[in-house]
């Protein structure tokens, strides 16, 4: 059974239809790239997964059962996690600050509940060796390369045990070497059973660490293939509109 | 990172207090000591407040007319009304906290920039409080003793430290547990940051700024009660003016980003004993009185200037050795 399932998902804005009757499905320990040019409806693909929008039409089922979203905080109360683009951090902030802001540790009675520094600093300290990052707990984030703002970004989805995560242009406005890290991360999550997304578009990137490609265009589905049975060349020209379908 | 920059202005009143000390030794009389720290507890009161409200990367200018004004109503409570104290104090916190609220209303539910919704504030509040006493002077008739008020804020225990100077303090240790060994001031700090990663969290990010202003104007209705009770005469028109600045000034002398997310309380704190101590300073050593700002702002403007060229200094070294 398919961890995540889209059924004709639709979403208009006006007049204008961002999405138009995509149906796809997601599995556990797989990672599916979603690419398509700028306007071809991926982020609002996404944003209907995380719980930002509702769908206009077509249902949305998590293990099988009906998924209802209002607000982006019952999507992470569902296991779906989005890492954004602008990697949503706070640079004042340490590591172990960010993977835990939301859901502070805290020790105390009542309601004299202060911050547990040491627990949390443990624990980030835990998911980034499993991460296998060199990304310190109690670093501050806007001291870090990119590569390591995005191991805090995925951790903070390790910590709260997630089935999904949405990663948008996880690699964009990062050094090479970082990158290859990035991908390192993202086939650990993979390892661990989680289903990915990556939005990306850079085509090395997912060509190297997906297991399926769906192509967008225009709102629509146009292409949903094993990454084995495609090339660049072909992703190429569907996301451009070159090749109709595949 | 923090307590580098507490510690440097730490030193900064140290070398400033010793060079007083020694033009003029009076600045280490008991007297003059108990007198600053009485000054001191005052500013520092709603200091600690701007603090609060700057790190969500906003600002409070309407702070001295919120005195002008809550300290005519108070004087009329306890004067016309002969209300009795607690509750008339009670009431006053109360009102501040009420107009703290309005002002983050404004700025989170209204969209408003922090600036203009103050701006607004210090303007109606003393309008309305020249208003309320026909802008004539309010203060106690001949011959009024309100004790146990006056034992509580202008009281001095064993005869020398001023109960203004130990509320401060203990109202720092309440607030510098809040702001940094609370969950919510975590979410202050990160909101003030980058409220839009704060919302992503799950963090109730309009509720956390609009705290920072209901505190602000708690303090504020605090501070208004011990600030009549200093002065015990209130002229609408200048009570309280220019007051703002100087909790700005503190917040920021003490490390307060104006852009958000940085600041302690321990660095407000110190700001708030610099400006007393220049205040001081400008007073014994026999400098007109009307330089008083031009002094200050001098020394603030310089001690910026050295924070940022030792901060740039250190990041070359640091940038030399990798």
């Amino acid at each position: 059974m398919a961890l995540l399932e889209l059924a004709s998902i639709s979403k208009h804005f006006g007049a204008i239809q961002a999405v138009n009757d995509v149906s796809l499905s997601l599995e556990a320990g797989e990672v599916t790239g979603l690419m398509g040019d700028n306007g071809a409806g991926k982020s609002t693909l996404v944003k209907m997964i995380a719980g930002n929008f509702r769908p206009s039409h077509g249902a949305m089922r998590l293990e099988g059962t009906e998924l209802v979203m209002h607000r982006p905080v019952d999507a992470r109360r569902h296991g779906i996690e989005i890492v954004h683009q602008d990697l949503a951090l706070c640079d004042n902030l340490t590591a172990a600050a960010n993977v835990f802001l939301g859901r502070e540790l805290r020790v105390g009675v009542g309601p004299f509940r202060i911050l547990d520094y040491a627990s949390m600093y443990k624990r980030a300290g835990q998911i980034f060796a499993e991460l296998k990052s060199e990304t310190r707990p109690r670093d501050l984030v806007k001291q870090m390369s990119g590569g390591q703002r995005q191991a805090v970004a995925i951790a903070r989805t390790m910590l709260s045990k997630a089935k999904i995560v949405l990663m948008d242009e996880p690699t964009a406005a990062i050094s090479v070497r970082q990158v290859a890290e990035v991908l390192n991360l993202i086939r650990h999550l993979r390892d661990q059973g989680l289903a990915v997304v990556l939005i990306s578009h850079r085509m090395p990137d997912v060509f190297s660490v997906a297991d399926r490609v769906i192509v967008m265009r225009r709102g629509r589905k146009v292409a949903d293939k094993k990454i084995a049975d495609s090339s660049p060349e072909e992703v190429t020209g569907l996301i451009t509109g070159a090749i109709e379908r595949a | 990172m923090m307590f580098k920059k507490d510690l440097s202005l730490l030193v900064l009143i140290l070398v400033v207090g010793t060079i007083v000390a020694i033009i003029n030794p009076r600045f280490l009389s008991p007297i003059n000591i108990a007198n600053t720290a009485n000054l001191i507890g005052l500013f520092g009161m709603f200091s600690i407040g701007m603090g609060f409200v700057i790190i969500t990367g906003g600002i409070e200018l309407s702070v001295g007319s919120m005195f002008a004004l809550l300290g005519v109503i108070f004087i009329d409570l306890l004067v016309n009304y002969e209300m009795n104290w607690p509750l008339a104090m009670l009431l006053m916190v109360l009102a501040g906290t009420a107009l703290g609220w309005l002002h983050g209303y404004l700025v989170t539910e209204m969209r408003l920039q922090p600036f203009v919704v103050t701006l607004c504030g210090l303007l109606i509040y003393r309008g309305i409080a020249r208003y309320y006493t026909n802008d004539g002077t309010a203060g106690f008739a001949f011959g009024m003793n309100f004790p146990a008020l006056e034992w509580l804020t202008t009281g001095r225990a064993f005869g020398l430290i001023p109960h203004s100077f130990i509320v401060f303090i203990l109202l720092a240790l309440v607030m510098g547990i809040v702001l940094h060994k609370s969950v919510f001031g975590r979410y202050l700090f990160a909101v003030g940051k980058n409220e839009e990663a704060a919302r992503y969290s799950g963090i109730r990010t309009h509720r956390i700024i609009t705290a920072a202003y209901v505190i602000s104007g708690a303090l504020c209705g605090l501070s208004a009660i011990y600030l009549a009770m200093y002065t015990r005469s209130i002229s609408p028109a200048s009570h309280g003016s220019f007051y703002e600045l100087y909790a700005i000034a503190a917040a920021v002398l003490g490390g307060c980003s104006l852009r958000g997310g940085e600041g302690s309380v321990l660095g407000i704190v110190l700001g708030a004993i610099l400006l007393q101590v220049l205040q001081n300073l400008v007073n014994l050593l026999g400098i007109p009185s009307s330089l008083n700002f031009a002094v200050i702002g001098g020394v603030i403007l310089i001690g910026v200037l050295a924070d940022q060229q030792i901060v740039r200094r250190r990041a070359q070294l640091k940038l030399a050795k990798t």
